[in-house]
């Protein structure tokens, strides 16, 4: 079970994403740019994984045509601080591989994109969602009896692709007193593609007042309904390119389902038609 | 139950989450990896490709723009040969200009080797030179070494000699000691010895003593016995009437000698005037209180001339060192044949007055300080004296040795006599007070605060007569303890002497007069003085002869002054013989001597011979 457990989290933190980024048509160029294929890293950030992409469409443009770069995929601008598995569960769950992504170096949509000059933006933010999961969970006292050292830890492991440098520093996010039976509120996110807002965000305890622990089911009950309403299975539940079951208990997934930032981010996408 | 439900309810979820994970990779991942892969890696070597073209193309420019100058048939044919010509020449041109750099950069580096080289040599030289001079300089060390070396079993070898060389002595020293050691206690044990015998000597003298003693005794008793049985031989002033009486009055008689011959006593001058057997009978038998001398006042002045056959010296007959320093006291023995005098050696020495000559006889050691006052007892067998370390001694004349210590004064004891029983002593000292002492139990009976301190003392029966330095002359009575009379005199009183019937008092004192005093009425009788006659000090010490006819007196230039006590005048001045002031005169029983003694260690025989 345990050895389970262990290659649920390898898969989760290894798990990859073929893609295909094209030059926008419009951005002037000295020559014909190829396209370029990349495995993207499901846990990662989209401007932290495209170095490559930016020095392969540099080289064929001029310097005072650049502009800082951005994503879009079929014309829905991609947030760079949503993680990448995020992101195309979300757009492109059920489309063909490898994912299409449009490259842009002009007209920065200001209006749906955040900035990002520099690497340590990302580490910022990817930090604070730590900060806010361990709220949830402990109360930020594991998250604030950790050191300096331990934080940067998790940055660099996510930033250098090192499993085990960011679990080291990682387990100590998921324990929990064994009287309390888990956290104290699971930290999750649920992305919905048809509504205005960006997601569902509450306070949702792993274990119930009387003791049963709560499952997936329990807490797309609780907080959206919808997603579960029977009727003809319209929704997909994903998480990391997977349907769990809905019996599937909460804390088990917050614990080994979570992306590095701590978040289980749970798309509800609507179902293929055929 | 449950838990076997829970646990594959778990499996159920579990299982379908890592079986849907491994699909999902290998649809996504799996499926596009390597074609991703191998398509980077054909970008890559297009990019490349294209930079190689790119780099060709500016190089064909180059060279086409050359050629345009030269026109020709064959111009594309020569234009190719000609590039490639060209190109080679230029290649082969770069290739002469680096290996001529090469060539350049090698010399330089042989140079510069070569340079070192040098150095090295250099550095070489030098050390070696170095190493030449330590070499040296150990050679040098070597020697040194050994000679130290040398030197030093040199010494070890002198230093185990003499450590042997003190073994021996040690040992020689440890038998010598042990023989020093052994001989030691032999000699103690012959001095034990000796001294046992010497008192074994001593105790065998005594007890002969004793016997003869007792032997005489004896005798007298049987005599006195056969002269009591024997009624008629004999003088009508007698024996018998005299025993009758004891207050032995015996008036008017002169007692014939007779009998005094026949008693062994030594005792020559006379005692009592009346009946001397009475007087040797009291002698020998010692101690009975002296009634007969409470009479004595009453009989005849005339001295009785016991064979004293008093002369007046004219010559010194022997002059002799007799002391290592002042001579202080000079006294003939009852006897007369032995000569006593105390000098500030500490000594008190005997002589024998033999044919003209005091021969030295012994000394009497055992005082720590000087002699100050001589006196034999009555028998002449002790010998009593007087010493500035506060103590009076008493010597058995026979073997020198000391009995008896007297301490007791706090100062000086200046004159210490015999009281006439010879059984107690009465001295004076310098501390002013007048002790009694006890022969017996040898401890001071009375001490008297006499006022004063006392130089001279003579006694009586009943009476003591001290001469003090405030001019006075102090009679006690002895068993009363107190002053009896006082008499004052004109100077400090050094001397005090008795006739031979105890009558009168012979007085020196610093006023250069020698008084006669008769002690009946207590008032001076005669005054002898003479020019030259100082008293040197205030231990000056004059006699009567024993006859009472003449007094003799050492003065303070050394001369010897005799008067003449019936006519008052002086008789004779003997000043040739003495050097320094004359301390004291001693006028033998016998009457044919005088000795004087002087503050300059000499002392002289006188005689009329």
């Amino acid at each position: 079970m345990i050895a389970d457990d262990k290659d649920v989290l390898r898969d989760v933190w290894f798990g990859r994403i073929p893609t295909c980024f094209t030059l926008y048509q419009d951005e002037v160029t000295e020559r014909e740019a190829e396209p370029f294929y990349l495995l993207l890293p499901r846990v990662s950030y989209l401007t932290l994984v495209t170095d490559k992409v930016k020095k392969h469409f540099l080289k064929v443009m001029k310097a005072e045509d650049v502009e800082e770069i951005w994503f879009e995929y079929e014309g829905t601008p991609l947030k760079w601080h949503y993680p990448i598995g995020l992101l195309f569960d979300l757009h492109a769950s059920n489309t063909s591989l490898p994912w299409s992504i449009t490259v842009h170096f002009k007209n920065f949509p200001e209006r749906d994109l955040l900035h990002c000059p520099c690497n340590s933006v990302i580490e910022a933010h990817f930090m604070s969602s730590i900060k806010e999961a361990d709220a949830l969970k402990h109360k930020s006292q594991v998250i604030n009896d950790m050191q300096k050292k331990d934080h940067k830890q998790l940055w660099m492991g996510l930033q250098n692709d090192k499993f085990d440098q960011f679990w080291a520093i990682n387990r100590k996010l998921m324990e929990y007193p064994t009287e309390e039976g888990g956290f104290r509120y699971i930290p999750f996110r649920i992305y919905l593609t048809m509504s205005d807002r960006p997601f569902i965000q509450k306070l949702f305890r792993p274990i119930s007042p009387d003791g049963h622990t709560h499952t997936l089911g329990d807490l797309l009950k609780e907080v959206y309904p919808v997603a579960i309403a029977n009727e003809a299975k319209r929704y997909q539940v994903v998480i990391h390119g997977i349907e769990p079951l809905l019996e599937t208990p909460l804390q088990w997934l917050s614990e080994h389902l979570s992306h590095p930032d701590n978040f289980l981010h749970i798309s509800v996408i609507p179902a293929p038609s055929d | 139950m449950v838990v076997m439900a829970e646990r594959r309810l778990e499996c159920s979820w579990k299982r379908h989450v890592v079986e849907q994970l491994k699909q999902r990779d290998r649809v996504q991942r799996h499926a596009f990896e390597e074609i991703i892969h191998q398509y980077n890696r054909l970008l890559e070597k297009s990019d490349l490709q294209t930079v190689l073209s790119e780099r060709y193309q500016s190089d064909k420019y180059d060279l086409q723009n050359r050629h345009d100058s030269s026109p020709g048939l064959d111009l594309s044919r020569n234009d190719s040969l000609q590039q490639e010509m060209a190109q080679m020449r230029i290649r082969h041109q770069e290739e002469l200009t680096e290996l001529h750099k090469k060539r350049g950069e090698l010399a330089q580096s042989v140079i510069e080797l070569n340079h070192q080289i040098q150095q090295k040599d250099k550095e070489i030289q030098s050390n070696e030179a170095k190493m030449e001079e330590y070499q040296r300089q150990i050679a040098e060390l070597e020697g040194e070494c050994r000679e130290l070396r040398g030197k030093l079993q040199d010494l070890e070898q002198a230093n185990q000699t003499l450590k042997d060389e003190y073994d021996a002595l040690q040992i020689t020293f440890g038998a010598l000691e042990e023989k020093l050691r052994r001989t030691t206690d032999d000699n103690q044990e012959l001095v034990s010895r000796w001294m046992a015998e010497k008192s074994q000597e001593a105790n065998k003298l005594n007890a002969e003593n004793e016997k003869d003693c007792k032997r005489r005794q004896a005798k007298l008793q049987k005599e006195l016995a056969e002269a009591a049985k024997e009624p008629l031989p004999l003088d009508p002033d007698d024996d018998i009437e005299v025993l009758a009486e004891d207050s032995g009055k015996g008036t008017g008689e002169t007692s014939p000698n007779r009998p005094l011959s026949r008693t062994p006593s030594k005792r020559v001058s006379g005692q009592s005037p009346q009946s001397s057997l009475l007087g040797s009978i009291s002698n020998i038998f010692g101690r009975r209180p002296g009634n007969s001398y409470g009479s004595s006042p009453e009989c005849t002045e005339t001295p009785s001339g016991v064979c004293a056959d008093v002369r007046v010296p004219a010559t010194a007959l022997h002059v002799f060192e007799a002391h290592d320093g002042e001579v202080n006291a000079v006294r003939f023995s009852p006897g007369s044949r032995l000569l006593a005098t105390g000098g500030m050696d500490r000594r008190v020495k005997l002589w024998e007055v033999v044919s003209g000559r005091c021969e030295p006889k012994g000394a009497l050691t055992g005082s720590n300080a000087g002699i100050t006052s001589i006196e034999f007892d009555s028998a002449g067998s002790y010998l009593l004296a007087a010493s500035n370390d506060f103590a009076s001694r008493i010597w058995t004349v026979d073997d020198f040795r000391l009995r008896h210590t007297l301490t007791g004064h706090s100062g000086k004891v200046l004159a210490a006599r015999f009281l006439l029983d010879n059984a107690r002593i009465v001295s004076g000292s310098y501390d002013r007070t007048l002790k009694l002492w006890d022969l017996r139990s040898k401890v001071c009976m009375k001490t008297v605060f006499a006022g004063s301190s006392c130089n001279d003392i003579v006694c009586t029966e009943q009476c003591v007569m001290s001469g003090h330095f405030d001019k006075r002359v102090r009679f006690w009575d002895i068993r009363a303890e107190s002053i009896v009379r006082e008499l004052e005199l004109m100077g400090r009183v050094t001397s005090l002497d008795l006739n031979h019937d105890r009558t009168e008092l012979l007085t020196c004192s610093r006023d250069d007069l020698v008084k006669i005093i008769d002690l009946r009425s207590n008032a001076v009788r005669q005054t002898f003085s003479a020019q030259g006659f100082k008293c040197g000090a205030d231990w000056t010490r004059v006699t009567f002869s024993p006859d009472g006819s003449y007094v003799a007196g050492g003065s303070a230039d050394g001369a010897l002054y005799i008067w003449n006590v019936l006519t008052g005048k002086l008789e004779r001045t003997l000043d040739k013989n003495h050097s320094s002031a004359i301390n004291s005169v001693s006028w033998s029983p016998s009457g044919a001597y005088v000795v004087s003694v002087e503050k300059g260690c000499k002392a002289v025989l006188w005689s009329d011979m």
